[in-house]
Order: structure tokens, then C-alpha cells, then sequence
């Protein structure tokens, strides 16, 4: 199992925050720090690269719903990208698609939050 | 060893039920598992040793799973009844962190199961092969009950997972009112 790594990156208001590995209950605290860690610096514009996720557990994504919930409060968002396919089935067969906003391409994430 | 498949395989030896988990437990594989424990528990089996030599992670899913193993053997009058053996560091910070280091019976050092244990896998429980996924309103009910469990284990538990209950319970709720919209 690899080490799960976590590369950030700004594009103007929007940070995208790259994700390698497995999110479990191990490792999830990590991400939750990284993004407490921006919104105490008033950044609630969030894009969570999944190109390179091996794999989520529920409690992990049980948090995501939640950080994302505490983003919207701010007017901000977190957004999924780049979702491998069986991990999206998974988002999907809990019902989650209706709380987690998806995008295929950076670029149409990125537009997502112009557009808000 | 070289030759345990992938998923979950038991075997029952001198009145305990062995159940050996190869690869991840996860919420896919979870429901074998829940419905096979439910069953020996009702044939009056009163002790379970759950081996994590060969696991590669679980979820808190499966672990929510194997504390509903626990509380039902509590509810019997069976405390401690379901043990633990060969468990990595990092499984063993996952029980800790979810309290269930109180209510299982976790022996560390390298344990060995009876010479002769004959393990036979428990079908649809390698995450790797599934041949009927769960459907949505069963992953969704399994996810839930798994968390209740692990509230119900320690209370500690529930502002953790407070928002996985509350959007699977709507994501019930809107698949419900759905169905009831189509009839």
C-alpha cells in the first residue's frame, strides 16, 4: 500500500489539493489538518485532485461531506476531480453524487466556482 | 497460508468460529460476514477469533460490522468474546481510536489458529471478485447500521461520524420517497 501524499497547489482563490494513495482512518486526519489549515486562512475554494486515489473508506468520505458542508457555510465548496472510476461507484451508490459535486476536468472545476 | 484465497473464509474449531480476512475489509465485503456471524450466533456459537494476519486495512464499515459481532455476543452474556489476533500497528491505532480496544479481546504477539483448520470462503467477500454487489439501499442500510454500532460502542464515536448517518439517512430518505412518488 503506498504512503498516502498530499500536493498542493493555488490557482488564484482555488486550491487544488492532490491526493496519492488510500484515504482511510489512518491517513485522513492528514487531509483534514491541510484543510483546516485553509480555512482558518479564510480559503474555502477547494478541489480535491483524486487522480491518484487509491482508495476511500465511508468514515472518509462520511468527512469529506462534512468539510465540504463547512465550506458551503463560508460560501465555498469542495469539489471532487479526477475520481477513478470505482471509487466514483461508490460515491455514487451511497447517494453521495446529490452532496459531492464531480468533475471530470480541472478546467470545469475550476469554471464551476466562476460560476457560482 | 500461500494458498487462503482473498476475502474472508471461516472455519469452526473447538466450539470457536475462526475468521480469517485476506486483503481489505471494506463495506463491499461486509454483509457476508454480518449475515454468517448472525447466523452462528443464533446456532448458540458463543466465541469468535477474527485473524488479521493477511489484512491489508478495514474500513470502519467492517469494523462496524465486527463490533455488531461484539455487542451481540455482550447482549448473550458473552463479554470479550470476540478476539483478535495478529493485528498490524496500523489496525490496531484504528481500534483504539474507535474504542473498540474495550470491547474486544485483543491479543498481540503471533497467534496461530488449530493445526487442521479447514477455512472455507465466505461467498461474495473478495472485494477484488464481486459477483452481487450490494445494492444501493443495501450498502446504504449496512453503512448505517455498522456506524450505529460503532456509536453504540462508545459514544465518543458518534460526533465522527455524525455526518456520514445524517446524509446516508437522506440518501435513504430521498430513495424512499422516490418509490413512493412511482407508485
Amino acid at each position: 500500500m503506498k504512503d498516502f501524499q498530499i500536493e498542493k497547489e493555488s490557482r488564484g482563490p482555488v486550491q487544488i489539493i492532490r491526493l496519492n494513495g488510500s484515504l482511510d482512518m489512518y491517513s485522513f486526519p492528514r487531509l483534514e489538518a491541510q484543510l483546516n489549515a485553509f480555512f482558518r486562512l479564510g480559503q474555502y475554494l477547494m478541489i480535491l485532485d483524486c487522480r491518484n486515489l487509491e482508495y476511500i473508506g465511508s468514515a472518509g468520505l462520511g468527512a469529506l461531506i462534512a468539510l465540504a458542508k463547512q465550506a458551503r457555510e463560508h460560501n465555498g465548496d469542495l469539489r471532487l476531480l479526477n475520481l477513478p472510476e470505482r471509487i466514483y461507484k461508490v460515491i455514487e451508490l451511497l447517494g453521495f453524487t446529490k452532496v459531492l459535486q464531480v468533475f471530470d476536468s480541472e478546467e470545469a472545476a475550476l469554471a464551476s466556482f466562476q460560476t457560482n | 497460508m500461500a494458498d487462503t484465497p482473498k476475502g474472508i473464509s471461516v472455519s469452526r474449531q473447538d466450539d470457536r468460529i475462526y475468521v480469517r480476512v485476506v486483503g481489505r475489509g471494506t463495506f463491499q465485503n461486509s454483509q457476508p460476514l454480518q449475515q454468517f456471524a448472525g447466523e452462528m450466533i443464533e446456532q448458540g456459537e458463543k466465541e469468535f477469533v477474527v485473524d488479521l494476519e493477511q489484512c491489508q486495512g478495514m474500513d470502519s464499515t467492517f469494523l462496524g460490522v465486527l463490533a455488531g459481532i461484539g455487542l451481540r455476543l455482550r447482549e448473550i452474556g458473552c463479554p470479550s468474546a470476540l478476539r483478535v489476533i495478529n493485528i498490524g500497528g496500523r489496525q490496531m491505532e484504528s481500534l483504539r481510536t474507535l474504542g473498540l480496544d474495550r470491547l474486544f479481546d485483543i491479543q498481540t504477539g503471533r497467534q496461530t489458529v488449530p493445526e487442521g483448520a479447514d477455512f472455507c470462503p465466505l461467498a461474495d467477500a473478495d472485494v477484488t471478485q464481486l459477483t452481487h454487489p450490494l445494492t444501493k439501499e443495501e450498502a446504504a442500510n449496512l453503512i448505517l447500521e455498522a456506524h450505529n454500532n460503532l456509536v453504540r460502542a462508545d459514544k465518543r464515536n458518534a460526533l465522527q461520524f455524525r455526518e456520514l448517518t445524517r446524509s446516508l439517512r437522506e440518501a435513504i430518505d430521498r430513495r424512499r420517497a422516490r418509490g413512493r412518488d412511482k407508485e
